[in-house]
C-alpha cells in the first residue's frame, strides 16, 4: 500500500507523466511535464493558452505525444489510448447533450458506447441518475432541462460505468448557487465513496478548493506548482489582516514608515506578520493616527491567492482566479 | 435556577438563554423551535463491477441508436415524426409496383399486357426501379437520403456530442464508419429491399417457373449493382454536407440542391449546346449512365461510359475525403 497523504495516495499514483512534450509545428504546448497523481482530488490550474487542454487530450491517449511519455492506469499513454478511455469519466464544459433525448436514453448510450450491454447500461443509467439527483426528471428530455440538470446529466454519463478517474471540466459552469453546491457535495462524495479520482479544471478557486486535496499549476507548457493546498498556503508569506475606519491612509503611511510590508484593499490591510511585534506596532501606528481597528486577525490565504501570487512570481498579469476561464480548451 | 434545560422546555432557563437576564454565569443552552428537514433523497455512489464489452459492442450500439431511432418512437436517435412520416410515404410509393403487378395478375384481357408492360419485369422497369428519374430520382431517393443523413454528423457539432464518442474509447474511425453504415443501411433497406422485393412479388404474382428466373436474373442483378452503387454514392455525399455543417437543414437542402440542381444545369446546357458531357458533374447521371451498361439498355449519353464511371470515383472519393478530414476535426475538449 502507497502511502496516504490525507487521502491522497502519492506513493501508488495512478497517472504518471515523464518529460511530457507537445508540439504543434513549432509551438510548444507541454514543454517536458512531469506529473504524479492519486487517488483524490486533484485541481487543474493555469491561464489560457497553459497547456491544460493539451495534458487532457495526452492523458486520454487521444493525440499523438511528441517527446516523453506516461501511464494512466498502468497503460502508456501513446499506445492504449482506447483502454485509458474505457477506465476514465469524462464530463466536458461545453453541452455535450443530445436535446431529443430522455435524461436516462442519454445515459444508457453513454453507456452503451463504453461497450455495457442494453440492460446493463439502462440499470446503471437509473442508479447514476438517481445519484446525480434527476430520480424524478429522468424521464424528460434533456431539452427541457435547466443548467443544473444539464451539468448533472453530464456527470451521470461520465460516471456510469464507474470510472476509476473522473475528468471534470469546469464542472459549475453556469450553476446557481445551491445547484453548483450540490455539485460540489456530489464530486466531494463521489472521491470519499467512489474511492477514485477526480482531476478537475474551474475558474473558481473557491470550487476547486472545495473538492481537490492538491491542485497543478500549468504555466507556459510547465507545471509550475504541484502539491497539497495547505501545503502551498503554508508557504505563503503570514500576514495580517485588518479592516481599518477612517484614517487608512495615515495608518498605512506609518506602518510603511516604520519598515511593514503592507498590501491595501480600501479599507483591508494585510500586513506582514513578522512575530508579536507586528500587532504591537498596528496598534500602536493606530493609536497615534487615530484609525480605528474594527477587525485584526491573522489572514489565511486561499487558492485563489496562492494562484496570484504564483502568476505575480510568473511575471504574468493574473488580476483574479478569472483569468483562468476558458480552461482547458484554450 | 436550573443549570439545564429539558428539551422542550419554556422555563426560566430558556429566557436567561434568550435574552441573557441573567448575570451571565449560567451555563444554559435554549432549545431553539425547528422543523423536521425532510431528507429527499439518499445519495449513495453505487459501484458497478460489470465488465465492458469489446469494440464491435461500441460500433454496434452506434449503429443501432441511428437506425432503431427511425422504427422507435424513444430510447433512441431522434428523428422528427414528420421524417419518419416521409419515410413511410417513400417506403410506400416504393412499393406502388408491387401492387401493381397484384393488380396485373388478377385482371385478365386487354389490360394485362398493358399492365405487364408498365410494371412487368423487363430491363427498363428494373433499371427505373432504382435509377428512374421521376419519381424516384427526384422526389423519394433524394429525399430519403437528405432526412436520414442530414442530421447524422452536424448533429454532433451542434450539440457538442463529438465528446460523448470520443471521450471514450470509439475511434474516429469507427465513428465515421458507423454512422456511414447506419445511413446506409437505411437507404439501402428502402431502395435495394423494395427492388428486390419487386422482382419477387413478379415471381410469386405471375407464377413465374426457372426459366424466367434463368433470364432476368442478371437484369436484375444489374440493376441490383447500380442500386448498391446509388445508395453508396448518395450516402457519401449525403454525410459528407453533413459533417461539413451544423445545420441538418443546411446539409439537407445542400444535399437537394446538389443531386436536383446538377442535373437541371446539366439538362439545360444539352438543351442549348446538344451536349452531354456536362452530366459528368450530376451524380444522377453517372449512376443512370453505368445502371444502364449494367442492366444492358442503350445509353442516353453521348459521352463514354467510362467518364461517368471516373466521375463518380471522384465524387465519391471527394465525398469520403471531406467526411474523414471533418471527422477528424470533431474535438472532445471544445468544439
Amino acid at each position: 500500500m502507497g502511502q496516504s497523504e490525507g487521502g491522497f495516495d502519492i506513493a501508488n499514483p495512478i497517472i504518471q507523466i515523464r518529460g511530457l512534450r507537445k508540439l504543434y509545428g513549432p509551438h510548444v504546448a507541454l514543454d517536458g511535464v512531469d506529473l504524479d497523481i492519486g487517488t483524490g482530488g486533484v485541481g487543474i490550474l493555469g491561464p489560457n493558452g497553459s497547456g491544460k487542454s493539451t495534458l487532457f487530450k495526452c492523458i486520454l491517449g487521444l493525440i499523438r505525444i511528441t517527446e516523453g511519455g506516461g501511464e494512466v492506469l498502468g497503460k502508456d499513454i501513446s499506445t492504449m489510448g482506447p483502454d485509458i478511455r474505457s477506465k476514465i469519466g469524462y464530463m466536458a464544459e461545453y453541452d455535450s447533450l443530445d436535446p431529443g433525448l430522455t435524461a436516462v436514453d442519454q445515459v444508457r448510450y453513454a453507456g452503451e458506447l463504453l461497450g455495457m450491454r442494453p440492460d446493463q447500461a439502462t440499470q446503471r443509467a437509473h442508479e447514476v441518475l438517481q445519484y446525480v439527483g434527476l430520480q424524478d426528471q429522468r424521464y424528460r428530455k434533456i431539452e427541457s432541462f435547466s443548467t443544473g440538470m444539464r451539468q448533472a446529466t453530464k456527470l451521470a454519463c461520465a460516471i456510469v460505468h464507474d470510472p476509476q478517474i473522473l475528468f471534470c471540466d469546469e464542472p459549475t459552469n453556469g450553476l446557481d448557487a445551491s445547484a453548483r453546491q450540490f455539485m460540489l457535495d456530489t464530486l466531494r462524495r463521489t472521491i470519499s465513496e467512489g474511492g477514485g479520482t477526480v482531476i478537475m479544471t474551474s475558474h473558481v478557486m473557491e470550487d476547486i478548493q472545495g473538492v481537490c486535496d492538491r491542485v497543478v499549476m500549468l504555466s507556459a507548457g510547465k507545471v509550475v506548482v504541484e502539491g497539497r493546498i495547505d501545503e502551498l498556503a503554508r508557504q505563503i508569506t503570514r500576514e495580517i489582516e485588518i479592516s481599518v475606519w477612517g484614517g487608512a491612509t495615515k495608518l498605512e503611511q506609518w506602518l510603511l514608515l516604520h519598515g511593514h510590508k503592507v498590501r491595501r484593499m480600501g479599507r483591508i490591510m494585510r500586513i506582514e506578520h513578522q512575530g508579536d511585534q507586528t500587532i504591537r506596532a498596528i496598534l500602536e501606528g493606530a493609536s497615534e493616527t487615530g484609525a480605528q481597528v474594527r477587525v485584526l486577525r491573522e489572514f489565511e490565504p486561499d487558492l485563489e491567492d496562492i494562484f496570484l501570487l504564483i502568476m505575480r512570481k510568473l511575471g504574468k498579469s493574473a488580476k483574479s482566479a478569472s483569468d483562468l476561464k476558458g480552461v482547458p480548451g484554450e | 435556577m436550573s443549570d439545564t434545560i429539558e428539551e422542550g422546555g419554556l422555563g426560566e432557563a430558556d429566557i436567561e438563554a434568550a435574552y441573557g437576564s441573567g448575570d451571565g454565569d449560567l451555563d444554559t443552552s435554549a432549545t431553539v423551535a425547528s422543523t423536521p428537514k425532510g431528507q429527499i433523497f439518499e445519495q449513495i455512489y453505487r459501484p458497478w463491477n460489470g465488465s465492458l464489452g469489446p469494440r464491435w459492442v461500441r460500433n454496434y450500439a452506434i449503429y443501432r441508436h441511428h437506425v432503431y431511432g427511425i422504427i422507435s418512437g424513444s430510447g433512441h436517435r431522434r428523428y422528427h415524426p414528420f421524417v419518419r412520416l416521409a419515410l413511410l410515404v417513400v417506403i410506400l410509393g416504393s412499393m406502388t409496383p408491387i401492387l401493381m403487378l397484384l393488380l396485373s395478375s388478377m385482371v385478365s384481357g386487354d389490360a394485362t399486357g398493358f399492365l405487364n408492360r408498365m410494371w412487368g419485369v423487363n430491363r427498363y422497369n428494373l433499371w427505373g426501379n432504382v435509377l428512374g428519374y421521376f419519381p424516384r430520382n427526384l422526389c423519394m431517393w433524394p429525399l430519403l437520403t437528405a432526412l436520414v443523413v442530414g442530421g447524422l454528423v452536424s448533429d454532433d457539432r451542434k450539440n457538442g456530442t463529438s465528446a460523448l464518442y470520443f471521450s471514450r474509447p470509439i475511434s474516429r474511425l469507427d465513428y465515421a464508419s458507423m454512422k456511414w453504415l447506419s445511413a446506409a443501411s437505411v437507404l439501402a433497406t428502402v431502395i435495394l429491399l423494395t427492388y428486390m422485393m419487386y422482382y419477387s412479388a413478379a415471381i410469386v404474382f405471375k407464377g413465374e417457373g426457372w426459366s424466367f428466373i434463368a433470364d432476368t436474373i442478371p437484369i436484375f442483378i444489374g440493376g441490383l449493382v447500380a442500386g448498391i452503387f446509388l445508395v453508396f454514392t448518395y450516402t457519401s455525399i449525403g454525410i459528407a454536407l453533413s459533417s461539413i455543417s451544423t445545420s441538418r437543414f443546411t446539409a439537407s437542402v445542400s444535399f437537394l440542391g446538389l443531386i436536383l440542381g446538377s442535373k437541371i444545369v446539366a439538362w439545360l446546357v444539352e438543351i442549348q449546346f446538344e451536349t452531354t458531357y456536362i452530366y459528368l458533374l450530376s451524380p444522377y447521371d453517372c449512376l443512370a449512365h453505368l445502371g444502364q451498361w449494367l442492366v444492358g439498355l442503350p445509353s442516353n449519353y453521348d459521352h463514354p461510359l467510362i467518364m461517368s464511371v471516373v466521375s463518380l470515383l471522384a465524387m465519391n472519393a471527394a465525398s469520403l475525403s471531406i467526411f474523414a478530414s471533418r471527422v477528424s476535426s470533431l474535438e472532445v475538449t471544445r468544439e
